[in-house]
């Protein structure tokens, strides 16, 4: 009986203990797993050399017949020892996958060296949070792009963005998004604002604030100021209208649309003209433009800073 | 009633189709007829320019008063913009070492005869890098109302080039599939020139 009720005492008191214990500690034991799991990756362009230096037997891939191993092996070492190289091709859509690639390739070529062996050696990856299971036509096409100039020579950077068009659809691929040759150039590959940052966020794990969209310009008094001081601190995307910032249209109606991606490297104020320095079709340029030629480009402003422990 | 107005609706389109397909083509042939010697002019003030400093230079207004002036370095590119007759620009062009005389009188003979850009274009045949001369004329005279803007492009190759029957431009002797340069099907002027009607002009 003594026993029973103490049992009874036991059972009583055992359940709400440690229902509080549990609850005292689970929330520090979240925010720890939270913490880690939730901290982008950052590894250095000397890991994965290493890394790529042991895989020289890679084998033919059977998912990329046009794909052969040593000059993909070839490509992607040129990517990790000199990253701004990379290049989109002429004529193509390709230009916001690849001002993503300068996250990956700065900040994590150990990352996304692993996701490009897998996905050439299996057939299909895991990147961030995204499954990567591209479809046979994008897998026949790869290695076989051509008249694009140096992307022509480059199958590990079109395996790449054929695969990234291939799985991430925005808006602007609704009715155009099974691969057809040619497609790298048309609405398929397009990439829209919304697009390129939930690809970020999603690829990456990285903190993306973006301000603009694709028809609309940014809210922002002094354009400068605003990239100035983000520019300090994260990695700055623009999203700008092509047509003025390089191909000058010479008619007398403009078409104003964004139409390019372009990370910013630099900006500073020369005179009464602004500096800009930027990355894109695998090089830096530099320009001189005046405040509100910068102002009427840019329609959209992504800055990215990665997860860390300090930043939680 | 009705349908007798489709009929020359119809009639109407295929007549305005064939007139413009016929213009761009007599348009071509004339003007590159026409401003041949100066066309070879530019392209070889432009090779020899290069090769000293790579570069690239286009007008970049309607009225052709302003240039857009890109130098190219291994690290970076470099993009000015200038009016034509500007002391900024010859003294920007002397301070990246080029030849500025040469290139002046470039600008001169591009600006006669409506010339809107003037690059060297790097191609890939059979793996191997090549490069091509790539100029754009703004022709104003055959844009029909409610289209886009077209320009006449040229293309300069160092070596002979492969045509079909029709003379349309080949990727190479081997694979008889046709060269497109940005997007662009090309036309065989003669074996080194090509032509295309574009709706970019870079």
């Amino acid at each position: 009986m003594l026993l029973s009720t103490h049992k009874k005492y036991i059972t009583r008191f055992f359940y709400p203990l440690m229902t509080c214990i549990f609850w005292l500690i689970q929330p520090k034991a979240m925010a720890t797993v939270t913490l880690f799991s939730d901290t982008s990756s950052i590894t250095t362009q000397i890991h994965a050399l290493q890394f790529i230096e042991k895989k020289a037997d890679l084998q033919q891939s059977k998912y990329w017949p046009n794909v052969h191993p040593i000059a993909f092996l070839q490509n992607l070492k040129k990517n990790i020892e000199h990253p701004l190289s990379l290049y989109e091709g002429s004529s193509t859509n390709f230009c916001g996958y690849a001002a993503l690639s300068y996250l990956p390739l700065h900040n994590d070529p150990l990352g996304y060296l692993r996701f490009m062996l897998q996905l050439y050696s299996e057939g299909k990856a895991q990147y961030g949070k995204e499954n990567f299971e591209p479809s046979k036509e994008v897998m026949q096409a790869a290695g076989t792009l051509s008249f694009k100039g140096e992307l022509d020579v480059h199958p590990a950077d079109q395996l790449w963005f054929l695969a990234l068009a291939d799985h991430f659809k925005g808006y602007v691929n609704f009715f155009d998004k099974h691969y057809d040759a040619g497609n790298e150039n048309t609405m398929w590959a397009s990439v829209n604002f919304g697009k390129f940052n939930r690809m970020i966020r999603k690829l990456f794990n990285y903190r993306v604030t973006a301000v603009g969209s694709d028809l609309i310009r940014p809210d922002i008094r002094d354009v400068f100021d605003y990239l100035s001081e983000r520019i300090k601190t994260g990695t700055v995307a623009l999203f700008v209208n092509n047509l003025d910032l390089y191909k000058k249209n010479h008619s007398k109606v403009k078409l104003m649309i964004p139409t390019h991606y372009v990370i910013l490297l630099d900006i500073r104020e020369v005179g009464d003209k602004i500096a800009i320095t930027y990355w894109d079709y695998g090089g830096k340029t530099l320009q001189i433009v005046s405040p509100a030629f910068l102002k009427r480009i840019v329609f959209g402003i992504s800055y990215i800073t990665p997860k860390n422990i300090d930043a939680q | 009633m009705h349908s007798k107005f489709h009929h020359i609706l119809i009639l109407l389109g295929i007549i305005s189709a064939c007139c413009s397909c016929t213009s761009v083509k007599t348009f071509t042939t004339n003007y590159y007829r026409e401003n041949e010697k100066t066309l070879s002019a530019i392209e070889s003030s432009f090779k020899k320019s290069y090769e000293q400093k790579a570069f690239s230079v286009g007008f970049n207004d309607y009225s052709f008063n302003y240039i857009s002036l890109e130098i190219k370095t291994d690290s970076i590119k470099y993009i000015y913009e200038f009016e034509i007759h500007e002391t900024r620009l010859q003294d920007s062009l002397k301070k990246y070492q080029m030849p500025a005389e040469a290139i002046m009188d470039l600008i001169k003979k591009m600006r006669s005869i409506k010339c809107t850009w003037i690059n060297q274009l790097d191609y890939y045949s059979n793996e191997q890098k090549k490069s091509l001369v790539y100029i754009s004329i703004h022709p104003v005279h055959f844009r029909l109302p409610f289209t886009s803007e077209k320009y006449f492009i040229l293309t300069y190759y160092s070596q002979p080039q492969y045509f079909d029957n029709e003379g349309v431009l080949l990727a190479s002797r081997r694979v008889r599939k046709l060269r497109k340069i940005n997007g662009d099907i090309f036309h065989r002027i003669n074996d080194k020139v090509c032509y295309t009607i574009s709706e970019s002009f870079r």
